[in-house]
């Protein structure tokens, strides 16, 4: 470093916009609060939590149960819809006829339905909304259950006929279901991100990684709904779900995804628990095709060696029926098989011996996400090794799930929920990925599928009970618990789930809700704040550039621009190798593989590499980053929504950075050699060892959880008011501030050391200055440098390093971004967003190095140096 | 200057750390010969037993010993990032040495390489990484060892080039030498003092990251505990037992403030003008 002291290295104008910008972040923090909503009791608003986010909201095109949960009943309706005790209701339907033989059915729709956008609804509607599913290259997962329906036709403007080419007894179920819905034609292609129906809510908008919101629908056909708004807040990590929930963040979970906490949450009186049943089978799945599996004796020697009241207990707390075969406990046929084979690992043990396997063997156990899967698993795995079942434990995320497990059959065992109702057919299907076939099951399911006589169709039922458990299929583990958890003066949120869906039509709430949190529409004051730091990146740039040669600058242009575009060829390699298959995890669980076919060619995802690569690059420097795979919105609209927190987040924590270093470091360096420097810089030295993400956890626990400053996670949008979004991004800030500016104050303090040492602070010291004002005006300015430096860098850490930190606090920043487009092998997003920020990265460090160049003009004299 | 004291107050610091390094090597250690194996089998009758004299550190949620767990993580922390600094030192520092003695392109293609790999985002890409290769502790050393390798590069890079232009290098490029013995015999054993420095603060580093990778659940895949997923499965349960918050945390924390405190007092061994 030089010793020359540096006059314009600080100057007046940059101080002032600094303080300008720790004034805007720091003084609204409390003022404005939320305000406070006084809402009718019939017109409240609410905020639901739920795990996964939907990948899309069109319900008819994938079988993505979150996409069902948010738009089921709520937003689009069907002919006829599930009631919570499982019967079929009228809904658009509201009466309808069956002929004898089982073969013509009649619908008479409500007259004066109006989708929401004004359009009334009629029986063409509903005709193209069936003929739709059921035509062929259909993405509709039920399109495999309408093969037997022969023709829709309109009799009326209110009359719909379906005639069947054979008789199926479950029609109007499945027509009650969510991928039934009624759509009109005009409105059906946009129901992806801009869902249009009849239901009593409206699509109001979407913030991807955050949150759903629907809005009342006052021009509702039948009785209005009670609430004004749902919004559906996406809490995926189970960790922070009991936080939110105590925090206020959300009003309730329709299934609380952590069963440890519910015994607690029962006695909170703040709460109401609502403990019921899903229509998920938990299953220990097997891959019956696969050797030893093949082997019914070493499938029975499978169910003996599980100990579901074990993996009830430790698993779920409890919570979950056990169950023998492939049906509910709940439903009236249902057949009590939990004793067929009872917990022995000696009986198993001998089975084993008896099919040839003495001394067991080695098999791979894949545990898709869900709470359950992952915790049976280690529970199984350690019961399976008592019988000399050697089980390695392999998590993999749906989208690995999908395509490894569901779609390529490349598995021993897995554990898995099927949460749709009756759908024993499931082990009927050929090709299915339990590889189990017994063409006595198939004629089974035949004649009940033709069979409408309640007597005989419940005997069947029996037997297909009975029969998937003698076959010892799989390991049939619990039936899922529903376990509601909601403010206690929330009501008419449903018990049972025997359709997947939640239900809020009916829901209210007591009080006078002050829980009108939330209410906001788009964020575009962040993106103005973003685009105004960018501006003023670039001025100060030019500003700076004044002073360097225009060679200079052209020379580091290019290799900054070469550093670019290999960064883009790395990552592009990079996200081609990711295993797994995007249009396989869109589609769901049931699609057949003609669908995906279909999707794969509508996103260009059949294209050779190299032309998806120029394609990419092409768009990128146009400014068009292509349309989400998951999301189907386009990447640049996703990621100026996650920089609006990830920007504003960065910038308050290296505020805070700054405001911890400068005091430590100054206070250390004015005490330099003595035992407060050495205790500060230890200090320190602690502060910078600590994990951002542990310091997060406990930051929850202090002061959201217990104290209640602060909400325990995500993020309410700047729309809610500049007091609550900074609110929510206090406690990240802290986390994440610390570490770092523990680390800038040990560079300052270095610095400032060194600066001490130099001659020109001792001539100053000689000329009669005290050693503070030596400090103050001479060795602060020229220290400063570094740390400029460092700010710079940690500025890009900040912006890019925050994901484990937006994961411990769920905010939908730019890395849960990532986290979650990996997961999910949204190709798309995760290459233009890694690139966006080594493109950040490579700025910063462009500008600091020019920062650098004109302190020290040799520098670019020398820059081949 | 008045050095004397600071300097004893840190060799405090110093036997500190060094006794909490040694305590979790051990622990590592320990957990290899299978002392610990006891307590990690799954006891769900004894589960989240708060800490006592049966169980220091408490019980998790499937009734293993919280301390057994620890001891068998820090086995894993130790073993991915060892693993990585050895991957950066591995591949870092030949590539550094050959950019340094051969120059010109090579030496430009060395930079521009270091440069990239600097430029990422390093966390977010080894979850890039992690998630595609799938998640595993051969895989998160893989992950955290390729952005060890630019770091020894530059290092290793940097070092050279100021020892190439000493007396001895001169010397041994008079006597005939070639450009990679002279890197091997005068250049490398010359820079061992700051590649170990180095190597300590990339393992400090890496420790913490890889908490962090099995934290989203990117490392050592269940039932091998590891440090990071302690943490993760012990958010829902803050309220029930804390323990299994604190517990973990503090031995990574502590962990991490001992090998940055011991790679500090390695550099003024090493480097004695970095001394203040």
């Amino acid at each position: 470093m030089t010793g020359r002291p540096v006059g314009r290295g600080w100057r007046p104008g940059a101080a002032l916009l600094a303080t300008a910008l720790l004034a805007a972040v720091l003084l609204p923090a409390r003022s404005a609060g939320a305000a406070p909503s006084a809402t009718s009791r019939n017109d409240a608003a609410i905020t639901l939590g739920m795990a996964l986010e939907p990948p899309n909201l069109d319900p008819t095109k994938s079988a993505a149960e979150a996409t069902e949960d948010v738009v089921y009943c709520n937003l689009f309706e069907g002919l006829t819809r599930i009631a919570e005790d499982g019967s079929v209701v009228p809904a658009l339907a509201r009466a309808w006829t069956i002929s004898a033989d089982g073969l013509t059915y009649r619908f008479q729709l409500h007259s004066g339905v109006r989708f929401h956008d004004g359009t009334p609804l009629t029986a063409l509607d509903a005709k193209y909304s069936l003929d739709r599913a059921r035509a062929a290259g259909s993405t509709n997962p039920l399109h495999d259950l309408l093969v037997a329906v022969k023709s829709v036709d309109v009799d009326g403007e209110l009359d719909l006929r379906i005639e069947l080419a054979r008789p199926v007894a479950d029609l109007l179920t499945y027509l009650g279901w969510g991928n039934l819905v009624i759509m009109s034609p005009l409105t059906s292609a946009r129901a992806a991100t801009a869902p249009v129906g009849t239901g009593p809510f409206r699509f109001k908008e979407w913030r991807k990684g955050d949150a759903i919101v629907l809005d009342r629908n006052d021009d509702y056909w039948g009785p209005r709904a009670r609430l004004r708004r749902v919004t559906f807040r996406i809490v995926p990590d189970s960790s922070t779900s009991l936080a939110a929930l105590r925090a206020g963040d959300v009003d309730g979970f329709e299934n609380f995804p952590s069963p440890e906490n519910i015994a607690a949450l029962a006695k909170d009186p703040r709460f109401a628990v609502v403990v019921g049943s899903t229509e998920g089978e938990t299953l220990l799945a097997i891959n019956n095709a696969r050797a030893p599996f093949n082997d019914l004796r070493v499938r029975r020697a499978l169910s003996h060696a599980i100990d579901r009241t074990a993996i009830i207990k430790g698993a779920m707390y409890g919570y979950g029926q056990p169950i023998g075969s492939h049906f509910p406990p709940h439903h009236p046929a249902y057949i009590d098989l939990t004793g067929r084979y009872p917990y022995d690992p000696a009986v198993a043990r001998a089975l084993l011996a008896e099919a040839g396997y003495p001394h067991g063997f080695a098999v791979t156990l894949k545990l898709p996400p869900p709470y359950y899967a992952r915790r049976s698993g280690e529970i199984i795995a350690a019961e399976l090794a008592t019988v000399g079942i050697r089980v390695t434990l392999q998590n993999v995320e749906w989208a690995q799930w999908l395509d490894q497990v569901f779609k390529n059959r490349d598995f021993d065992l897995t554990v898995v929920s099927h949460t749709e109702s009756l759908d024993y057919d499931i082990y009927a299907r050929p090709g299915y990925y339990f590889g189990y076939s017994n063409p006595a099951y198939s004629a089974l399911l035949e004649r009940l599928s033709r069979d409408r006589d309640p007597l005989e169709r419940r005997q069947m039922l029996g037997e297909v009970q009975r029969m998937l458990a003698d076959d010892a299929v799989n390991v049939f583990l619990f039936e899922l618990p529903k376990l509601g958890v909601w403010r206690a003066d929330l009501h008419g949120l449903w018990r049972e789930a025997p359709v997947q869906g939640m239900d809020v039509t009916r829901a209210w709430l007591d009080a006078p809700a002050a829980a009108g949190m939330h209410d906001r529409s788009r964020s575009l004051p962040a993106l103005l704040l973003a685009a105004a730091g960018l501006a003023a990146a670039a001025l100060g740039g030019l500003a700076l550039s004044r002073h360097v040669s225009p060679t200079y600058i052209a020379g580091r242009l290019g290799s900054l621009a070469l550093t670019l575009l290999l960064a883009s060829a790395v990552i592009f390699v990079l996200v081609e190798i990711l295993p797994g298959d995007p249009a396989a995890y869109m589609m769901g669980l049931n699609a057949s593989p003609d669908a995906v076919a279909h999707l794969r060619a509508d996103y260009g995802l059949d294209v050779p590499p190299l032309q998806q690569y120029w394609a990419w690059l092409a768009g990128v420097v146009r400014g068009d980053l292509g349309l989400s795979y998951t999301y189907r919105v386009p990447v640049a609209g996703l990621v100026a929504e996650r920089l609006a927190v990830s920007v504003p987040l960065a910038v308050y924590a290296l505020v805070l950075a700054v405001l911890l270093a400068f005091p430590l470091g100054l206070a250390a360096a004015a005490r330099a050699g003595t035992r407060t420097d050495a205790t500060l810089m230890g200090l320190a030295q602690v502060g910078l060892a600590v994990p951002n993400f542990w310091l997060g956890i406990l930051l929850i626990l202090l002061f959201a959880v217990q104290l209640h400053w602060f909400a325990a996670g995500g993020f309410p949008g700047w729309d809610a008011g500049i007091g609550a979004a900074l609110g929510a991004l206090t406690l990240p800030a802290i986390a994440l501030a610390v570490p770092q500016g523990c680390i800038l104050a040990r560079v300052l303090r270095a610095s400032l050391g060194e600066a001490l040492r130099e001659d020109y602070v001792r001539t100053a010291r000689a000329k009669g200055l005290s050693g503070g004002q030596a400090l103050w005006r001479h060795a602060l300015p020229n220290a400063l440098i570094p740390v400029l430096t460092v700010v710079g860098l940690q500025f890009s850490f900040l912006l890019a390093g925050a994901i484990l930190v937006e994961t411990v606090f769920s905010l939908p920043g730019i890395g849960r971004l990532i986290f979650q487009a990996t997961t999910q092998r949204d190709l798309i997003v995760v290459r233009s967003v890694v690139l966006l920020l080594v493109a950040a990265v490579v700025v910063v460090n462009f500008l600091v190095e020019l920062s650098y160049a004109v302190v020290d003009p040799r520098l670019h004299q020398r820059s081949g140096a | 200057m008045s050095e004397a004291a600071p300097r004893r107050r840190l060799d405090a610091g110093l036997a500190a750390a060094a006794a909490a390094g040694i305590i979790v090597v051990l622990a590592a250690l320990v957990s290899l010969t299978g002392a610990f194996d006891a307590g990690l089998a799954l006891n769900i009758d004894a589960r989240l037993a708060a800490p006592s004299a049966a169980h220091w550190f408490g019980t998790d949620p499937l009734g293993r010993d919280v301390l057994a767990m620890i001891a068998a993580g820090a086995r894993v922390s130790l073993g991915v990032s060892l693993g990585a600094v050895a991957i950066g030192v591995g591949a870092g520092v030949p590539l550094g040495l050959v950019a340094a003695v051969l120059g010109g392109v090579g030496d430009e293609a060395v930079a521009r390489f270091n440069d990239l790999v600097f430029a990422m985002p390093s966390l977010l890409l080894a979850v890039l990484l992690a998630a595609t290769m799938g998640p595993g502790p051969a895989n998160a050393v893989i992950a955290l060892g390729v952005f060890n390798v630019p770091v020894f590069a530059r290092l290793a890079r940097a070092g050279a080039r100021t020892l190439l232009a000493r007396d001895f290098v001169l010397a041994a490029r008079v006597a005939g030498k070639g450009r990679l013995r002279i890197a091997l015999e005068h250049l490398l054993p010359n820079l061992t003092g700051l590649l170990i420095v180095q190597a300590t603060i990339q393992l400090a580093l890496g420790i913490a990251a890889e908490a962090g990778l099995s934290y989203v659940g990117l490392g050592a895949q269940p039932p091998a505990p590891s440090w990071g997923r302690m943490l993760n499965d012990a958010q829902t349960l803050t309220a029930i037992a804390p323990w299994l918050a604190w517990c973990p945390g503090i031995a990574l924390s502590v962990t991490v403030l001992a090998l940055s405190v011991l790679g500090e007092r390695l550099r003024d061994v090493f480097d004695p003008r970095a001394r203040r």
